[in-house]
């Protein structure tokens, strides 16, 4: 019952931020350099054109009129047209967003994979070689820029030892379950491989970081848990080690980590500019990009709204499970 | 208790008293810290018997706690028992272990220090338990209590499922398992017949609405309730030795009332032996029958209850004494003993009575290693003081501040930043 009112309340939160982000994303467009008319009027468009145009676009309206009139578009799913690309941003936003979740989650599966054994083993075998390896792959890690490491991983992967493919996404992983239902198993495979194929550099440099993040971060949570008193207790009543260390003082470490992941993982929707860009990756941040560059006023609307309702779902799931492991959180 | 004159070793469990369940005998443990080595416990002996709750008492930092991790073997790094024998009465382990280590065996006696580790991690639970001096911080948080409870059943349980063999139980339970059994619905480390039990000893420690309870986190309990569920856990295995390492401290003086006495019928009950570590004689008076002060990480003075309330020879004891209220004659003062704890550290003891800095009656003899010596009262009345077998002499009494200007020693007393001692005095006794 606590669970569920709090559940309530965190995601009640979200919907008040993602207001917030749509207010400011709104607000943007009237603080930024760049008449909209201009992306649509031509060059040598007369005052009246330009007045018309205004009046076509709703720009005349006050801007509470527009604000209001925004919102309730954004509601029925409509973020405006882009006349500069020539389509609805809606629709090049969330054909892009798929592209940018798989990277996501790919890297962030990447990460929790390595991470928290590394992590684990790390601090089970504090002042071994196993630490001391797992340690210093951290420093690595984290020292190491994500747009250095692509271009390093494409330079020996894919152009030396022609391994991996240079960029690009193939079929994408929903596209892949599409084809299983149309044309079979063959066609599947042929599919998923693919794409892991062509995701599997982009997600470890985008995972590298996170990766060595999240060791260090289990490491030192472990020690610290194990360095307290009830895994004393623990022990005191016989419980055989294996439980202690992971039943017990994992799961306590895994609290703040999860927090960790889900935060990344919120900035990772968004944040992929640039890895996005080594490997042509065709996702939202490549999209953002090309918006700005373009003064696309819908798309980069769309896009940083997508991204920031993003980021709080991510919040709020990781609320939800932080609640679940952490039972004090949700009085 | 025969020994063996062939065998190298000084094999053999010491002469004791044939109710003895434990037998404990220079019992030494170090701290390497990069301050140096500290010396925590050293060359401790003591024996505890049947049914029998035995006190420890001690000044915070005197190596009480240290004390009873060594005896469960739950010393933990930078600390290791150096040196000692904790002789523990199991006949079936015995016979176990009588062809494959002969040394650690001796008629019913086991010196579990000389077993194999996982043994002795068999023995934490069903043989050897503890309740510690803070119940918030002694639960995992993010455990039900009765989920916490119930693995010690469970510990029980498994162990009991093959009483001769301790080798099988001590066959780990790997990742593997665990991983089925976390990821496996329906599964789980605990059995329900576990979880009933511990809604039943919940019940048995005087908890309200036990079955509730059970299923409720550390934090929604007060700590008085809390350390009746600690209580309920360390019974779980039915260990045949409990100790209880300052298990009032935490709590509010009534809440502490109703802990020792739930612990005095519990013991009573299940016949098990007790030891009882604190630092308030009150308690050692209320619940023990022998008790043991400890100083500096030595047992100072040893008997019977009556030998060292009534007959203390150390002046140590006699100081511990002085310094508790009296309330048949409030009109004298509180004498507190001078001075602090001393340092452990290992290069700033020197050879000499520990106390001797402290003692209103230090002499020239003082300044040598004091063995353990007889005293008067009951046979088990011994101390480690020269008074016991020779008269304070004013002529032969050290000058004041003879300790001050000694050149190595005592001009640093930092006690409490030393980690064996820091560790009782940051509880706040």
């Amino acid at each position: 019952m606590a669970y569920g009112r709090f559940l309530l309340k965190r995601g009640l939160q979200g919907v008040l931020v993602v207001w917030g982000v749509v207010t400011v994303v709104f607000g943007l467009r009237f603080i930024t350099p760049g008449n909209p008319v201009n992306a649509v009027a031509p060059l040598d468009a007369s005052p009246e054109l330009r007045q018309r145009i205004a009046e076509e676009l709703g720009l005349n309206r006050p801007v509470y009129v527009q604000y209001a009139d925004y919102i309730w578009e954004l509601l029925h799913g409509d973020m405006g047209y882009s006349y500069i690309s020539s389509i609805d941003a809606s629709t090049i936003v969330l054909s892009k967003l798929p592209a940018t979740l798989e990277l996501a989650v790919a890297s962030t599966v990447v990460a929790i994979v390595l991470s928290i054994p590394l992590g684990v083993v790390s601090a089970t075998r504090r002042h071994e070689p196993a630490d001391y390896a797992a340690t210093s792959f951290s420093l690595v890690g984290i020292s190491t820029p994500n747009f250095w490491l692509g271009i390093m991983l494409v330079l020996l992967l894919s152009v030396e030892l022609n391994l991996f493919p240079t960029s690009g996404r193939a079929f994408g992983f929903y596209r892949s379950f599409e084809l299983l239902f149309a044309e079979g198993v063959g066609a599947f495979w042929a599919a998923i491989t693919g794409w892991l194929w062509h995701i599997a550099l982009p997600a470890v440099t985008l995972g590298t970081y996170f990766t060595a993040l999240v060791t260090r971060l289990t490491r030192s949570g472990m020690l610290d848990e194990l360095g307290k008193q009830y895994v004393r207790a623990t022990r005191a009543k016989g419980l055989p080690e294996t439980l202690v260390r992971y039943r017990h003082a994992l799961k306590n470490t895994l609290i703040p980590v999860v927090t960790v992941l889900g935060l990344q993982m919120g900035t990772l929707i968004g944040g992929a500019v640039i890895t996005e860009a080594v490997f042509s990756w065709p996702g939202l941040g490549t999209t953002l990009i090309n918006a700005i560059n373009a003064r696309d006023w819908p798309i980069i609307q769309g896009t940083l709204i997508v991204i920031g309702v993003g980021f709080v779902l991510v919040n709020v799931l990781v609320d939800a499970l932080y609640a679940y492991l952490d039972p004090q959180v949700v009085e | 208790m025969s020994r063996d004159p062939t065998d190298a070793e000084p094999a053999g469990a010491p002469a004791g008293s044939p109710d003895d369940v434990l037998r404990v005998r220079n019992l030494t443990t170090r701290f390497f810290t990069e301050e140096g080595q500290v010396n925590a416990v050293e060359g401790v002996d003591f024996d505890v018997r049947d049914g029998e709750v035995f006190g420890i008492v001690g000044e915070s930092g005197s190596g009480k706690s240290v004390t009873a991790l060594s005896v469960i073997d739950l010393v933990e790094s930078p600390g290791r028992i150096t040196d000692g024998e904790v002789w523990y009465r199991e006949p079936d382990l015995a016979a176990e272990f009588e062809d494959d280590v002969p040394a650690a065996v001796d008629g019913e006696f086991v010196d579990v220090r000389r077993l194999p580790e996982g043994v002795r991690r068999s023995l934490r639970g069903p043989s050897f338990s503890m309740i510690f001096q803070d119940p918030m911080s002694s639960l995992n948080p993010s455990v039900t209590v009765g989920e916490q409870i119930a693995e010690a059943v469970e510990v029980q349980r498994r162990a009991s499922a093959n009483p001769r063999r301790t080798r099988s139980r001590t066959q780990g339970y790997g990742l593997g398992r665990l991983l089925v059994d976390t990821l496996v619905p329906g599964r789980g480390y605990t059995s329900e017949a576990s979880e009933a039990r511990a809604v039943e000893l919940l019940e048995q420690v005087g908890i309200p609405d036990p079955a509730e309870r059970a299923d409720e986190y550390p934090h929604q309990f007060s700590g008085g309730m809390l350390q009746r569920a600690m209580v309920a856990q360390a019974l779980a295995g039915e260990p045949d030795v409990l100790i209880a390492d300052e298990p009032t401290t935490a709590l509010d003086v009534t809440i502490q009332a109703q802990i020792l006495n739930l612990l005095r019928d519990l013991q009573a009950e299940q016949d098990t032996s007790v030891v009882m570590i604190t630092h308030d004689l009150g308690v050692i008076a209320r619940m023990c029958q022998r008790v043991g002060v400890m100083y500096a990480g030595q047992v100072v003075e040893r008997g019977t209850l009556a030998d060292v309330f009534d007959d203390p020879v150390h002046p140590y004891t006699e100081g511990l004494l002085g310094s508790i209220p009296d309330m048949d004659e409030p009109a004298s003062r509180l004498e507190p003993i001078e001075g602090n704890v001393p340092s452990l550290l290992d290069s700033e003891m020197g050879e000499r009575c520990y106390f001797a800095d402290r003692c209103p009656k230090a002499m020239e003899d003082c300044l040598r290693p004091i063995p353990m010596y007889d005293a008067e009262g009951s046979d088990e009345h011994e101390t480690r003081c020269v008074l016991a077998v020779e008269e304070y002499d004013e002529a032969a009494a050290l000058p004041d501040g003879y300790f001050e200007s000694e050149p190595d020693s005592a001009s640093e007393s930092g006690s409490a930043d030393d980690p064996a001692a820091g560790e009782e005095v940051s509880t706040g006794d």
